[in-house]
C-alpha cells in the first residue's frame, strides 16, 4: 500500500506538462505555468518545486502556497499591467517566475532579473511595505541591461557631488534602506546609495510606484529627467 | 531393439502448445520490427490541396509528412526553407534532437549529413546563407504537428534547422518562428528514432528527401 501511494505521489509530481518546455525556454527547472493568457503577454510561471540555478548553484527558491500565490500574483499583475507589450518586447521581459525566500549566494533578494532569458524572478514574500514599488525597481534591471548606452552611468554619477563614490557593488554595502527619504539629497532612499544602477532603479520604482517626495532636491530632479528622457528613447509612447 | 513409445495426450497438448508459442513470437518479432507497420503513408499525388504553391512533402522512414507553409504570417522564414528545400538541401540530413511525443528537429546542413555526421557539433552547422530575423510578432498557436524554425538562445539567429511539434506548446508562440504546419502523416514522425535519456541521437534516423509539390 505504502509503494502505492510513493507512485500515486510520484506521478502527480512528476507529471508536469510543460516543466521541460519551460526549461528549454528559461533554464529554470520545477516551474509549472500559472498565467500566460495576459493583456501585456507576460508569460507568469510559478516553482511548483524548488529550484537552484545559477553559476555554482548560488541561486536558491522555494516553491509557494496556492493561496499566497494567488494573492500576490493580483499584486503583481496589476502592476506589471502598466507596461504594454510593445514596451516589454523592447526591453526583452516575457516570464516572471513566482517564487519564494529567493536568495543569491545566500543573501535574500526581491527579484532577479534575466534580461537575456526574457525573465524576472520574483520573490513573492519580500517585504510587503516595498513589494510593489520593488517590482518596478527589478524591472529596470531590465530595463538597463538592454540599454546600457541609454542609461550611462558616468552621466549619472556626474550628477551626485564629485566628493560621492558609489559602493563597488550593491552587497558590498549596508546601505540597503529602502524608506523613502522626506527630504531627499540626490538620493531617493539609502538603497540608492549603494550602486548607480540602483540608484536609477530606485528613481524608477518611485516614478512607477507613484510616491516620489513632495520636495524633490536639484539632483534628484536632474535624475529623475534622466531617466524620463531614457525611457522615451526606447519607446516614445511609454507613459509613467 | 527400439521400442516405440506413444505420446500421451498430455504430451501432445504440451508439444502444440510449444508449436503455438514459436510461431506467435517470430510473428511478434517480424510485425515488431518493423516499426512502420500501422503508419499510414499519404500519397501526396491523390490529394486535392487548396494551395498547391505552399505544399512540401517530407518523406522519412515510414512515409510521407505533408507540410503546408504559411508565408503569410512568416514570409522570410519560409522563403528560406523553400530555397533549402529547393536545392534538395535536406536530403541525407538528420533527425538530430528528437523528444519522444514532443518534438523531432532537423536540418543542421553542415553537421547532420548522412555519411558526415559530426556528434560534438551537430545542433550548431549553418547553412551557408546566414542568418535570418526572427519572426514572432503574429498570432500563432503551436499546436501538434505545427512547423517552427529553430534558434539559438538569441533571436534573429534561424537559418536552416526547423521543428515539428508532437504536441501542443503554447509557450512556443512569439518565441519561434512559424512556417507551418504538418496537415498529414504527422504518425510517421512519431516513429523517428529516440533516445530515452538524451534529446540528441546516436545514429539518428534521416530524412529521405524533402520537397515542393509544385
Amino acid at each position: 500500500m505504502k509503494l502505492f501511494k510513493f507512485i500515486l505521489v510520484c506521478l502527480f509530481l512528476f507529471s508536469n506538462a510543460y516543466a521541460n518546455t519551460i526549461y528549454e525556454l528559461i533554464k529554470i527547472p520545477n516551474l509549472e505555468i500559472y498565467n500566460i493568457k495576459t493583456k501585456n503577454k507576460l508569460r507568469y510561471l510559478y516553482a511548483k518545486q524548488p529550484f537552484t540555478i545559477g553559476i555554482d548553484n548560488n541561486i536558491n527558491c522555494f516553491n509557494s502556497t496556492k493561496q499566497d500565490l494567488k494573492q500576490k500574483y493580483e499584486i503583481i499583475e496589476k502592476n506589471l499591467n502598466r507596461y504594454p507589450e510593445s514596451f516589454l518586447k523592447k526591453v526583452n521581459l516575457k516570464y516572471i517566475v513566482l517564487c519564494e525566500d529567493l536568495s543569491i549566494s545566500g543573501i535574500g533578494t526581491a527579484g532577479i532579473p534575466d534580461n537575456l532569458m526574457k525573465t524576472l524572478i520574483v520573490d513573492i514574500k519580500f517585504n510587503e511595505k516595498y513589494f510593489e514599488r520593488v517590482l518596478h525597481h527589478e524591472v529596470f534591471h531590465i530595463i538597463n541591461d538592454g540599454y546600457k548606452e541609454i542609461f550611462d552611468e558616468n552621466i549619472w554619477s556626474s550628477f551626485n557631488p564629485a566628493e560621492f563614490n558609489y559602493a563597488e557593488c550593491s552587497t558590498c554595502t549596508k546601505k540597503i534602506g529602502l524608506d523613502t527619504y522626506l527630504k531627499p539629497n540626490g538620493f531617493i532612499t539609502e538603497y540608492s546609495r549603494s550602486t548607480a544602477s540602483e540608484d536609477m532603479a530606485e528613481v524608477f520604482s518611485h516614478l512607477m510606484y507613484g510616491n516620489l517626495p513632495d520636495t524633490v532636491d536639484p539632483i534628484l530632479k536632474k535624475k529623475i529627467e534622466f531617466i524620463k528622457e531614457g525611457l522615451l528613447k526606447i519607446d516614445e509612447n511609454f507613459v509613467l | 531393439m527400439i521400442e516405440k513409445i506413444k505420446a500421451s495426450r498430455s504430451e501432445k497438448i504440451i508439444f502444440i502448445f510449444v508449436i503455438i508459442l514459436g510461431l506467435f513470437s517470430i510473428t511478434s518479432f517480424v510485425l515488431l520490427k518493423d516499426k512502420c507497420l500501422f503508419v499510414k503513408n499519404y500519397d501526396p499525388n491523390k490529394i486535392n490541396f487548396k494551395n498547391p504553391n505552399n505544399i512540401a512533402i517530407l518523406n522519412v522512414e515510414c512515409g510521407n509528412v505533408i507540410i503546408e507553409l504559411y508565408p503569410d504570417i512568416s514570409p522570410n522564414g519560409v522563403e528560406r526553407f523553400k530555397t533549402l528545400v529547393k536545392s534538395n538541401s535536406y536530403d541525407d540530413v538528420a533527425f538530430h534532437r528528437v523528444i519522444k511525443d514532443k518534438l523531432v528537429q532537423a536540418g543542421d546542413l553542415e553537421f547532420g549529413k548522412k555519411g558526415n555526421i559530426d556528434y560534438g557539433k551537430i545542433g550548431t552547422g549553418k547553412s551557408g546563407l546566414g542568418t535570418i530575423k526572427s519572426e514572432v510578432d503574429k498570432d500563432f498557436n503551436y499546436t501538434k504537428g505545427s512547423v517552427g524554425l529553430a534558434r539559438s538562445l538569441k533571436y534573429d539567429t534561424e537559418d536552416s534547422q526547423f521543428f515539428i511539434i508532437l504536441q501542443d506548446e503554447p509557450l512556443y508562440e512569439g518565441e519561434y518562428t512559424p512556417i507551418g504546419k504538418v496537415i498529414f502523416g504527422l504518425e510517421a514522425l512519431e516513429k523517428i528514432k529516440h533516445l530515452n535519456k538524451s534529446e540528441y541521437v546516436l545514429r539518428p534516423d534521416f530524412i529521405n528527401t524533402l520537397r515542393l509539390i509544385n
